[in-house]
């Protein structure tokens, strides 16, 4: 365990090396919630409310899943891939530690590193330039953070799953774009999730991807009350579970047939 | 003609080794459009809740959409080798250097370097939205309509070809890409598929009297609908948009002349 947040701290440290391109990051994250807000707005036009979401509420829930981005690596990751290719994975499976520890403990500390420095920083830059709420009492709060860090928990998870493609075909960045993609659409990335209708919410309920972005959100805004927050919070644990065992098996079986070439 | 030839020559060995595995040659084609579906779709699905934004239905979104998709997906499939963080890493590995030392146009080999056939998939899915647009809207079509489609189509590859010919250009000095030009070249395609009035005034300016983004989709497209022009701008504002982004590609070209012959290799 202390092995795993040294490790965190490691990768926590690197990427304070790349301070200009957080500054650029952060530019170019603020431009784009600039437009998202804009079109949302112009979209809800005269009305005030839509599915319990006022124009407060939007704005509010755009800011904060721009500000999540990062730390939930919404766009993907491709780290084990890219060591199944360059052979690296070799080295990183004799380890002695087990792989999909090490490369969680390397996730953690960037995430964590986005969340203070990208993730707090921006919502800070949405709350200037618009009017953003906060949450209600110490109970939102806590249930939010308990539940960013299930999103993080599912996202590491799923970004990892889908990563072991790697290891049956020769490439899988189509299968990367394809899977990530997926998950813009039924996480509130691209719409909130409440704004979309019956049918594709429910087709999102069954899939751990509402769980990644749109729960934390909706919690954070209290738009769910205790017992949905607890509800919320099982169906997250739930899925962090089922996740973390599918992808260890899979890298199970992937290791069993993966070959290295000596060089 | 020598130039043309060998263009396609090497343009052709991209595309063999492409094409080497099928099965995921294909797979990148449909992952491909299967952002702009799940991105276009995100938005249509809302549509029916709201039924228009300012005034703008859904078809006539699609219009400006689907022009933007296919004029992207079109230049970042010919000027991959342009696309800045491409291009850094071959300033930052010194191959720019190998392409230096040949007896061949510089601009030509950076443009024949790269070629993305999996763009195809964003081109396609540009058209399926086209026709979206066509069944959802009726436009009463006359020549000048017809021709300014594939104006509109031209003159956004050579707005986007600009920026990333800029931004290459950039990285001279730079080594780094700049992460800020994507408020440019993507911020700049998610703006233009939307009409220009929704954003607040300042954000619109920019990209009216700084980056002449308004003139390329937005305005052709007012008139190919004909929908009244809120900014009261003269009568051939729809049809500036090709004039201003063969300017832009010029001033772009320019610059990277100008940057080549500036051009000192990091050395490694």
């Amino acid at each position: 365990m202390r092995l795993f947040f040294e490790l965190s701290k490691l990768h926590f440290r690197q990427q304070m090396a790349y301070r200009t391109s957080t500054f650029s990051n952060l530019s170019v994250n603020f431009f784009f919630g600039l437009m998202r807000i804009a079109v949302l707005l112009a979209l809800y036009g005269e009305r005030e409310s839509v599915e319990g979401l006022d124009l407060v509420g939007v704005v509010t829930y755009l800011a904060l899943s721009q500000s999540l981005i990062t730390f939930i690596t919404i766009f993907g990751s491709g780290d084990l891939m890219r060591a199944v290719y360059s052979g690296e994975i070799a080295t990183q499976l004799l380890k002695p530690m087990h792989y999909f520890n090490y490369a969680m403990a390397e996730d953690m500390g960037r995430s964590m590193f986005n969340l203070i420095f990208r993730g707090v920083l921006l919502f800070a830059i949405y709350d200037l330039f618009f009017k953003v709420t906060y949450p209600a009492n110490a109970l939102v709060w806590l249930c939010f953070f308990a539940s960013i860090w299930l999103a993080w928990l599912i996202s590491f998870a799923y970004r990892f799953l889908v990563n072991t493609s790697s290891f049956w075909t020769p490439n899988a960045k189509g299968m990367l774009r394809f899977f990530f993609t997926l998950s813009w659409l039924l996480s509130g990335f691209l719409m909130p999730l409440r704004l979309f209708p019956d049918w594709l919410q429910r087709i999102a309920a069954f899939t751990p991807f509402p769980y990644v972005l749109d729960t934390p959100v909706e919690i954070y805004m209290g738009l769910r009350s205790p017992n949905e927050m607890l509800e919320s919070l099982l169906l997250q644990a739930f899925w962090v579970v089922a996740l973390i065992l599918l992808a260890q098996l899979f890298l199970k079986r992937g290791t069993r047939r993966l070959v290295i070439l000596g060089g | 003609m020598h130039q043309a030839t060998l263009y396609f020559r090497l343009v052709l060995v991209q595309l063999q080794s492409q094409l080497q595995y099928r099965a995921s040659f294909v797979f990148e084609i449909l992952s491909t459009a299967f952002i702009v579906f799940v991105e276009f779709l995100a938005v249509a699905v809302v549509f029916e809740r709201f039924e228009h934004i300012k005034g703008w239905t859904l078809g006539e979104v699609a219009l400006l959409w689907a022009m933007v998709e296919i004029s992207f997906g079109l230049m970042d499939m010919l000027f991959q080798g342009f696309d800045p963080p491409v291009f850094a890493e071959k300033i930052r590995l010194g191959t720019f250097d190998q392409l230096l030392l040949r007896p061949v146009n510089i601009t030509l080999q950076v443009l024949a370097s790269e070629l993305e056939l999996r763009r195809i998939g964003k081109i396609i899915l540009g058209i399926a939205i086209f026709f979206l647009a066509l069944n959802l809207t009726d436009i009463e079509w006359t020549w000048i309509k017809v021709a300014l489609i594939p104006c509109m189509i031209l003159s956004m590859t050579m707005f986007f070809a600009a920026l990333f010919m800029f931004g290459s250009t950039i990285t001279f000095w730079t080594v780094q890409s700049i992460d800020l030009l994507k408020i440019l070249t993507y911020g700049g395609s998610y703006l233009m598929t939307y009409p220009m009035h929704i954003y607040q005034n300042w954000m619109r300016r920019i990209f009216t009297f700084i980056i002449p983004a308004i003139f390329l989709n937005y305005y052709p497209a007012l008139y190919i609908l004909d929908k009244p022009d809120p900014f009261n701008f003269p009568s051939f504002a729809p049809f500036i948009g090709i004039a201003l982004a063969a300017m832009m590609l010029l001033l772009a070209y320019r610059f990277w002349i100008f940057g080549i012959r500036h051009y000192q290799s990091t050395g490694s």
